[in-house]
């Protein structure tokens, strides 16, 4: 089969394209999405082929579009809305806390809609459009996260997300949109939400991650094994809820020595959850305590000095895997 | 037809079936005696200790519901709010759910996972409101929009009063519908306090009618304790947005004749306004114009009366010996399964 090579953001509109195709009943909105294509450019084409009918322009109205999006989920159709930045997303953060994350529980009736969310840093956007929420969106009952690292991962998790019948944060790390890339085959098939991907395997530290720190962890765990260190797994959690604990625990039974790596704030931030997941239920086979690389807790710095310190990448976690090792 | 004309025809059965075609007066008398006596019987739950939280009623509101709930059709889809107990039974909800809703039964339409105000039942296209005030309007108007692509003609009535006129939420959700041509009637029901502040602290314009022009679609004022001239101005309305679909600002003018809840004096409430509302209760206004309309004699108001508190009473009973929710059942159903 031939492949082409495919960038994550191309990959977001092949999933897109494929579920217009193949489902009458989804519909994509959002500021700038239609003709335009969106800021990322993750629609273009798409109104073009699928009429104004299934991919439309909004107003800037976030609670709007999270509301609408409610109100259509719960009448048959399928709603794929567009951030423009997830940082935006936080004026409305209400719709999917109070109305779509409780609305089965309440009423027994299904919200099957995706927010797809731009999110993440690494592009100098400043405070305001690099935050990293993800920790916000999993706090919330009845909501599913999604977070991709990897093109065939994306597309193909975008399909389950958009199917599921629940509502799906799909975050989208922007600076992955164009960074990474893989050689994809035409055809795929969708990958189940909720299963975890070991990346590189490793027996003597495990790295968990997801988005944009999965590569960061990639280049480190190569530059560990390089230096005769120690080999060190990857574990892309991609989907963050529901969380593959399973596939934690296995990991840490295989490594002993773990490192939890995001690019969002410390305090509250989704390794805390992780850091209590491998203390509750695998502390006994722990050699060392466990570690959290993490932003400060600090706002998103605009100027590329201020923000390279504020985020992890290969070098830090590089220290913090010799450490780790080293323990 | 005059009063005198009315009375003066043939018997009684004959002539109540066909005036209940032509009049809705004692359809909407119904309607509004059932929420009230309902209302009553849940305030003295309240008060002796039977139902938990809070209790939170219409009463002197009960026009606006049942006149816009009987002008729908068989598409529309609702978001009642606060005091809007009216669009819940005029839109089919049985009082005996009411009675289990509001006692946390596991038999209501909640289950017991939510209580007072919030519940609704989206098979007969009644949203549950949650406690967000403006957060509905959206989902309405996405609701709408969703049936209209697949064929039905629907119109969306999102309810909401003085207060939630302030949200960022009503502007979106008002101008999204205008945008999208959305066939959404939002009923503002300006009932003088949103808790204890008075509207001269919600909003500076003459009427929240005109805040229409600024998005450029019809604003209506209209008495929201006629319930028979709301009814005739909403069944048109209705008509009208069904053969051009567009967003309307109904705004309906009342008073909440009670506090914000059955734990609040509304102490705060001038009394010559509170009086001049109770002049034109919408009770005394229905049952008037039922009887002067000859859709009812005061016979048949007084008899209406009765067995709307029967049914009440029996509700009530039946929802008291109904079991609450187990426990064991807390973390079911977060999530639908696919």
């Amino acid at each position: 089969m031939p492949l082409a090579e495919t960038t994550l953001v191309e990959a977001i509109n092949q999933g897109l394209r494929r579920l217009l195709r193949e489902r009458p009943e989804v519909v994509l909105f959002g500021e700038d999405i239609g003709a335009f294509g969106g800021a990322f450019k993750a629609t273009l084409g798409l109104q073009q082929e699928f009429g104004e009918a299934r991919v439309f322009d909004t107003p800037i109205c976030e609670s709007a579009i999270f509301g609408a999006a409610i109100g259509m989920a719960t009448q048959g159709l399928r709603p794929i809305v567009e951030l423009q930045f997830v940082d935006f997303g936080m004026t409305a953060v209400h719709q999917l806390l109070n109305n779509a994350g409780t609305m089965h529980y309440r009423t027994g009736v299904a919200v099957p809609m995706t927010v797809r969310a731009p999110c993440g840093g690494g592009i100098c956007g400043g405070p305001f459009h690099s935050e990293e929420l993800e920790a916000f969106f999993c706090h919330m009952p009845g909501v599913k996260v999604v977070y991709p690292a990897f093109p065939a991962d994306a597309r193909a998790l975008l399909v389950s997300a958009a199917l599921d019948p629940n509502p799906v944060i799909f975050l989208e790390n922007k600076y992955l949109y164009r960074h990474v890339k893989e050689w994809l085959p035409a055809d795929w098939e969708p990958i189940p939400l909720g299963v975890a991907q070991v990346c590189r395997p490793g027996s003597d530290a495990v790295v968990l991650t997801y988005g944009a720190m999965v590569h960061e962890a990639l280049r480190a765990a190569e530059q560990v094994e390089q230096e005769g260190a120690g080999t060190v797994m990857v574990l892309d959690l991609r989907t963050l809820k529901p969380l593959d604990a399973d596939a934690v625990l296995a990991a840490v039974a295989a490594t002993n020595r773990v490192l939890i790596v995001h690019e969002g704030w410390r305090t509250g931030g989704f390794g805390a959850e992780l850091a209590a997941l491998v203390a509750e239920r695998a502390f006994h086979l722990l050699d060392a305590p466990v570690v959290r690389l993490t932003a400060p807790d600090v706002p998103v710095p605009f100027a590329p000095e201020l923000e390279r310190a504020y985020r992890p990448g290969a070098d830090t976690i590089h220290a913090a895997l010799l450490e780790l090792l080293d323990y | 037809m005059s009063r005198k004309q009315t009375k003066a025809t043939p018997p009684a059965a004959a002539r109540s079936r066909s005036a209940q075609a032509a009049l809705p007066g004692s359809t909407l008398l119904r309607c509004m005696l059932l929420t009230q006596l309902t209302e009553e019987r849940l305030v003295r739950l309240y008060h002796q200790g039977r139902i938990s939280g809070g209790v939170y009623i219409s009463r002197g509101q009960e026009a606006i519901g049942a006149a816009t709930a009987a002008a729908g059709g068989p598409d529309d889809l609702y978001a009642p709010l606060i005091r809007d107990m009216s669009v819940h039974i005029g839109r089919g909800e049985p009082v005996l759910d009411i009675f289990r809703h509001c006692l946390g039964r596991v038999t209501g339409p909640m289950k017991g996972r939510d209580g007072n105000v919030h519940y609704g039942c989206l098979a007969r296209g009644v949203y549950p409101m949650i406690s967000h005030l403006g957060a509905m309007l959206p989902v309405v108007t996405g609701a709408v929009m969703a049936r209209r692509r697949q064929g039905r003609p629907a119109v969306g009535f999102a309810y909401l009063g003085d207060g939630a006129t302030s949200t960022g939420d009503f502007h979106e959700a008002v101008n999204f519908a205008a945008v999208f041509d959305v066939p959404v009637i939002f009923v503002i029901e300006n009932n003088q306090f949103a808790y204890s502040t008075p509207i001269t602290r919600q909003f500076r314009c003459r009427n929240l009618a005109d805040r229409a022009v600024g998005y450029g679609i019809e604003g209506l004022a209209a008495d929201g304790n006629e319930a028979v001239d709301l009814y005739r101005l909403v069944r048109g309305l209705v008509d009208q947005l069904r053969a051009r679909p567009r967003p309307v600002l109904l705004v309906c003018d009342t008073m909440r004749m009670r506090g914000h809840g059955a734990h609040d004096d509304f102490s705060y409430v001038p009394r010559d306004l509170l009086e001049r509302f109770t002049a034109r209760d919408p009770l005394d206004l229905a049952r008037a114009r039922v009887i002067a309309d000859g859709a009812l004699t005061a016979a048949e108001v007084a008899r209406l009366e009765q067995v709307c508190q029967a049914e009440v009473d029996a509700a009530c009973q039946q929802a008291l010996a109904e079991p609450p929710p187990d426990p064991a059942t807390l973390t079911e159903g977060v999530y639908a399964a696919g």
